[in-house]
């Protein structure tokens, strides 16, 4: 579904150092798989999936979604394959302030480019129910509790009917229990919407939650 | 909720959150706007003041002045050539068949007695029919007629507002006494006011108006100013022109005299005035100038502000343009918030100095206030926004 073949990703410091924050990798993501990319801080994991998510370009190599070369896309098209391929869930939550929950939710719809075949208001308001957010659809952000913040960029990732949720370290900011419910979350919408997940972690305990795990070390996957 | 609504609602959120500095940052348009509607308003309401009087004239009504009146500077230059014409020129005009009534014109300015104040003042001496072709009504008594002139009678009719001035009340001046540079005349009539005046136009109301016989007291070589004629209206008014022309050019030099319509004058004003309100509107226009590098200034800080909300929304899908929109609205709502608080207040300044001056607003202005702050938000907001756009998606998601 996804694949990166033997990107890298450098950074010129000067006219003689070049930082690599990836050096070269190859990587192959499969449609409905469960894979934990796990490595320290600084290993080049965060670099890794901001190329999955198609955040960022590889200084070399080609990164291939569904068969399509992201070289050959414009900034446009790239725009359209974030927002209706991929769902991100980060550890910071990243909704905005001024949005409310069901705003927030909403978002990535008003970019959609692609006519919907749903009704995303109506989606949003089945989502919040079954995830247990009833009543806070009109709050801000700042009201809500870290766990139902992430709840809810998980239900904005999930908006767009993404194939593929992409999750940045999504315990890192919640004490254990609720990390727990949010990984068990994840795992659900694995097993049963199908949905192929990717999460970047450097806990052990979080990465087995995958069925794949990727090493990442040194700015290489091992 | 459409795209358009939702960013809308999206920015107005942010102004709500930031209510003093919001305020702030369109207070320069609202200053601009208020300058530049107020400043029209006035320029409109003075032009229109001005107008007003001529078109009081009619369509039908011819002048002939000494000098070359529109070329040389208008009316004010042309008086200063002093009373030209005279007698003869009167009664050669009077043989014009097309012109069916018509009257000299001189004036005297002193100081008027009357029983309550003394007060300078101005007589504009004419025929009876000056009446009819000014427009003028009667209020109390009568108009002087044509055996007042015959007679050489000193008899005097009065605007509003000298009668008021000089005898306390309308009623109080009919038919007493004013003496005029040890001249007595009796008041036989107060005329119906004519309104304004102070602004460089006739203040009708504040003058006299006497038989021009009864003038030649004051001016024994018994010149006139100039002439004013209704004409008849089936006759075409060039036709008229021509036919006056032709009798003066008996007697004068063509660059001796000249022969105006009152639209002629009016569209004089209203060049002097579209240059005036030009003038009005640059001067006021930097002030919206400014306030429009104010709204570019915030705009660059509130990107700034805003990276980390441009890195996500670039992440869940939002394309250059949906950032370079979002922030162009946001700096067009700025300004049109800063336009609309500056025409509202415009709109009360207005109220209040109406009673002083004729400040007169019209759509033009309200639309143009409104179109101006749009324009400025757009074009002050557009580098800031393309600052926003062309942020590094991964850069700006990282940014803390």
């Amino acid at each position: 579904m996804i694949k990166l073949d033997k990107v890298v990703k450098s950074y010129k410091i000067d006219e003689e150092t070049v930082f690599y924050a990836l050096k070269e990798s190859s990587i192959t993501i499969k449609e409905k798989e469960f894979v934990s990319i796990i490595g320290p801080s600084g290993s080049g994991k965060s670099t890794l999936m901001h190329l999955i998510g198609l955040l960022d370009k590889p200084s070399q190599g080609e990164i291939i979604v569904q068969g399509r070369k992201i070289s050959g896309l414009n900034d446009d098209e790239i725009s359209s394959l974030r927002n209706e391929f991929i769902g991100f869930v980060f550890q910071q939550f990243n909704l905005i302030p001024k949005l409310t929950v069901l705003e927030n939710i909403l978002l990535p719809s008003f970019y959609a480019r692609k006519k919907l075949e749903y009704d995303p208001k109506e989606k949003a308001l089945g989502l919040i129910k079954r995830f247990g957010l009833q009543g806070k659809e009109k709050s801000y952000p700042n009201k809500i509790s870290g766990g139902q913040q992430q709840r809810v960029a998980i239900l904005r990732a999930l908006i767009m009917e993404p194939k593929m949720i992409l999750a940045d370290e999504p315990t890192g900011n919640l004490d254990s229990k609720t990390g727990q419910e949010i990984m068990e979350l994840l795992k659900t919408l694995n097993e049963e919407e199908k949905i192929t997940i990717a999460i970047v972690t450097h806990e052990a305990d979080i990465a087995k939650y995958g069925k794949r795990i990727i090493n990442v070390k040194d700015g290489k996957v091992v | 909720m459409s795209y358009f609504l939702f960013i809308v609602k999206s920015a107005l959120e942010d102004f709500r959150r930031n209510k003093l500095q919001t305020f702030l940052t369109s207070l320069g348009i609202l200053i601009g706007v208020f300058a530049v509607v107020t400043l029209t308003a006035m320029g409109l309401g003075l032009k229109k003041y001005i107008s007003d009087q001529f078109d009081a004239l009619g369509t039908n009504t011819l002048f002939v002045a000494p000098g070359k009146l529109l070329e040389s500077g208008g009316m004010g230059a042309s008086s200063l050539l002093g009373n030209r014409f005279d007698l003869k020129d009167l009664n050669s005009l009077k043989r014009v068949r097309s012109i069916k009534s018509i009257t000299p014109l001189s004036s005297k300015s002193g100081t008027a007695k009357g029983t309550k104040k003394s007060e300078f003042s101005t007589i504009f001496f004419s025929s009876d029919a000056f009446f009819d072709i000014s427009g003028f009504e009667i209020d109390k008594g009568r108009f002087f007629d044509k055996r007042d002139v015959d007679k050489r009678a000193k008899v005097l009719v009065a605007g509003p507002k000298i009668a008021e001035k000089l005898f306390g009340s309308i009623s109080e001046a009919l038919d007493k006494k004013v003496t005029i540079d040890n001249v007595s005349f009796v008041i036989v009539g107060v005329i119906k006011s004519k309104g304004g005046g102070g602004f460089g136009g006739p203040d009708y109301d504040s003058y006299f108006f006497g038989p021009y016989t009864t003038g030649f007291i004051f001016d024994p070589d018994k010149k006139f100013i100039r002439f004013a004629m209704k004409t008849d209206e089936n006759i075409n008014i060039s036709t008229v022109k021509e036919e006056v022309k032709k009798e003066m050019l008996k007697r004068y030099e063509d660059d001796e005299f000249s022969i105006v319509e009152p639209t002629e004058i009016l569209s004089v004003v209203n060049g002097i005035f579209g240059i005036l309100n030009l003038v009005l509107v640059a001067i006021a226009s930097i002030s919206l100038l400014v306030g429009g590098i104010g709204i570019m200034n915030i705009m660059y800080v509130t990107v700034s502000d805003k990276t980390k909300e441009v890195g996500i929304r670039r992440a869940i899908g939002a394309r250059k343009n949906d950032i370079l929109f979002q922030f162009i609205v946001e700096a067009v709502a700025l300004s049109i918030l800063g336009g609309a608080l500056g025409l509202g207040l415009a709109y009360v300044g207005i109220l209040l100095v109406q009673p002083y001056f004729p400040a007169y607003m019209d759509f033009t202005s309200v639309a143009l206030a409104l179109g101006v702050s749009s324009a400025i938000g757009i074009i002050f907001g557009v580098l800031p926004a393309r600052k926003a756009a062309n942020l590094e998606p991964v850069e700006a998601i990282r940014y803390e």
